[in-house]
């Protein structure tokens, strides 16, 4: 008779291999002076792009805190702007709700270089390409897609008689929002935020289309290193992009557990 | 940041008498002639009734009649589209719900799960910028008359179904609101948790005083909890007493029926006064079973009495009663019954109030044998077949027109 257990546990570790075998070749390839391809091994010993990194520390900074900003910027603009755009979709019903749902889920399942190349057209008319603001704008577009999608389901599932008891309780609209909507939402918007900050520090189309290359992120920093076959520089930056997302959501998740855990 | 309209926050009130002289100060309590929809359908119309300060004011009616759509139209969480309300003297029909100085309080309660019990409590004082200093007080003493004191640290998702009810109901009174509205506040609890939150109702009545208006479908229930009874039926308050009188007195038969009467039977009111069922005469010529209502009829014509199993009895074999075959004998915890089908045709000779010959007007004697219950000595009922004799007490049949 098979463990039923033991063929979970192979699964899981298939899984792990299949999702930290990148990383662990960026590791390797990062501390890589120079390579030939195929050989993911370093020819000749050296820090690789590490050392090119701390070397060149003021671009990386200038390019990490550019992707940061951007989103972070647009992981709370695009949870804010969800929650009242989702919680509109849940009070529609039929085809305004297909409607609304498809409009919000139309720059999700657009290629994002067919909506970046919209959205250029449009910015540049507008004054804003090549611009932060502009960028963010840009990110927003999908990111509040997504959010909204997220907070659809999410106020599908929500008990709004909860609020009507704030208010006979006496609490006017802007306390029932202070003091029970929020505090009863603050997962889904941390992981909306989440989302919203995902979608924004992957982003590379939207952010070469739009910035123009005046508006400088580690994403594409990355490309731009790739482009130059600078693989053991862009190999430690792709790890400089994968550690902020974790170490956010690592954050988030903590304090969100803390906060309910706690009573206020 | 205090709402707008009227708040809570008053001293608590000495409970009215009930049947007791009128107030001199305003109904805590006023609604005249509200309309409330039900969707697109009509609903209720014309509501009127007022609810004095520490009355305990009940609406019953079957499930569907509207009665929470009404609670939640006072409230001001529900549409009504015409009509006013008033509390304390005061408009309240334009405000919303927080303005208005009444608590809906859910057939569920609603806590805030992401709150302690002290600070659900203390919820409505802090919206309402109560003092910091008085809220620790004001929630302890809450909870106190709950009976629910030391449980402020814990989270609602660790409450009993019964204790969340208290704790809700603490909630609702802790900001002295002058009206409290209750939605079917025990239909949903098992029998041990309807007493001790029945128990907890009345103690908060008794400590704050606030107008109590308690919607519930259990007859029983409005009885035991209310001063006084309104009746929603058909989209109307069809009827607004005390206990007492409503079960004495329906105001029609659609109460009557309402209030769970087994027995309805057509007949007449004759010549002399009498009432006749079935063909046979039911009470001595003259005798007027109630007092005039609106709707019973004082003189000559078509009737339907509505009555329960006590008002028939068994009579011993030759007493002259109307004859009745027994098609089945109910035993319940609290006695007998026997289903008896009323022959047509067959008066006793003996009998002293001889059947009348003619139905009046617009009567006539029915076509099919009339059957009702009747209460028996559960130590000793019929069989089942046994042709006995019953006679009915007019003084506690109700009758109306037809």
């Amino acid at each position: 008779m098979t463990n039923p257990s033991r063929g979970r546990y192979l699964l899981l570790a298939a899984l792990a291999l299949w999702t930290l075998l990148p990383l662990a070749v960026l590791v390797l390839a990062s501390t890589g002076g120079a390579s030939r391809f195929p050989s993911l091994w370093r020819d000749t010993p050296g820090s690789g792009g590490w050392g090119v990194i701390l070397r060149d520390a003021p671009r990386l900074q200038a390019a990490l805190w550019g992707s940061l900003g951007l989103a972070m910027a647009t992981g709370l603009l695009a949870a804010a702007a969800g929650l009242p755009l989702g919680r509109a979709l849940s009070g529609l019903k039929g085809w305004a709700r297909t409607l609304g749902a498809g409009s919000a889920f139309l720059p999700v399942a657009a290629p994002p270089l067919a909506l970046g190349v919209g959205l250029q057209y449009t910015f540049l008319r507008l004054g804003l390409g090549g611009s932060f603001p502009g960028v963010l704008l840009a990110h927003l577009v999908p990111a509040a897609g997504y959010t909204s999608l997220y907070f659809l389901s999410v106020f599908s599932a929500f008990d709004g008689e909860v609020e009507e008891e704030a208010r006979r309780l006496g609490a006017g609209p802007w306390q029932t929002l202070g003091r029970v909507t929020l505090p009863l939402l603050r997962r889904p918007l941390a992981e909306a935020f989440i989302l919203g900050f995902l979608v924004s520090w992957a982003q590379v189309p939207l952010t070469l289309l739009v910035g123009q290359g005046r508006v400088r992120t580690l994403t594409v920093e990355v490309l731009a290193w790739m482009g130059a076959g600078q693989d053991a520089l862009a190999a430690a930056g792709s790890l400089c992009l994968a550690l902020p997302p974790l170490l956010l959501m690592a954050t988030v998740a903590l304090a969100v557990r803390r906060a309910e855990v706690v009573a206020p | 940041m205090k709402g707008p309209g009227r708040g809570g926050d008053r001293p608590p009130v000495a409970a009215a008498a009930p049947g007791g002289p009128p107030p001199a100060t305003p109904p805590a309590l006023e609604v005249r002639s509200l309309d409330v929809p039900f969707g697109r359908a009509p609903g209720l119309t014309g509501i009127s009734f007022q609810v004095a300060r520490g009355e305990r004011f009940s609406l019953v009616g079957a499930s569907g009649a509207g009665k929470t759509s009404l609670l939640r139209a006072l409230s001001g969480s529900g549409p009504l589209t015409a009509g006013s309300v008033l509390v304390e003297g005061e408009e309240v029909t334009g405000l919303p719900p927080e303005g208005r100085g009444m608590v809906l309080l859910s057939q569920r309660p609603l806590l805030f799960p992401h709150l302690s019990v002290f600070e659900n409590v203390a919820f409505p004082l802090r919206v309402r910028g109560t003092p910091r200093s008085e809220i620790p007080s004001r929630v302890e003493e809450a909870l106190g008359a709950v009976r629910m004191e030391g449980f402020g640290a814990r989270r609602p998702q660790s409450l009993s179904g019964g204790q969340a009810h208290r704790v809700a109901l603490a909630r609702a009174v802790v900001s002295r609101p002058p009206v409290l509205l209750l939605d079917e506040p025990l239909t949903s609890l098992d029998p041990s948790l309807r007493e001790e939150v029945r128990r907890s109702i009345l103690a908060i009545r008794e400590e704050y005083g606030p107008a109590l208006v308690l919607v519930t479908h259990d007859l029983q229930e409005a009885g035991r909890m209310a001063d006084r009874v309104g009746v929603v039926l058909e989209g109307t308050l069809a009827q607004v007493a005390s206990p007492e009188l409503l079960f004495r007195r329906p105001a029609s038969a659609a109460v009557a029926r309402f209030l769970g009467l087994p027995n309805e039977l057509p007949g007449w009111i004759s010549r002399d006064g009498s009432l006749v069922l079935g063909g046979w005469g039911v009470g001595s010529p003259g005798h007027r079973p109630l007092p005039p209502t609106p709707t019973s009829r004082s003189r000559e014509g078509p009737v339907r009495a509505l009555f329960g199993s006590d008002a028939g009895r068994l009579l011993p074999k030759g007493s002259g009663g109307i004859p009745g075959r027994v098609e089945e004998v109910r035993h319940h915890p609290e006695g007998a019954v026997i289903r008896v089908t009323l022959l047509p045709g067959q008066g006793d000779a003996r009998r002293t109030d001889p059947v009348p010959v003619a139905p009046p007007r617009g009567a006539s004697v029915p076509s099919r044998p009339l059957s009702c219950l009747v209460s028996v000595d559960p130590l000793r009922p019929p069989l089942p077949g046994e042709v006995v004799e019953v006679s009915f007490q007019p003084d506690r049949m109700h009758i109306f027109d037809e």
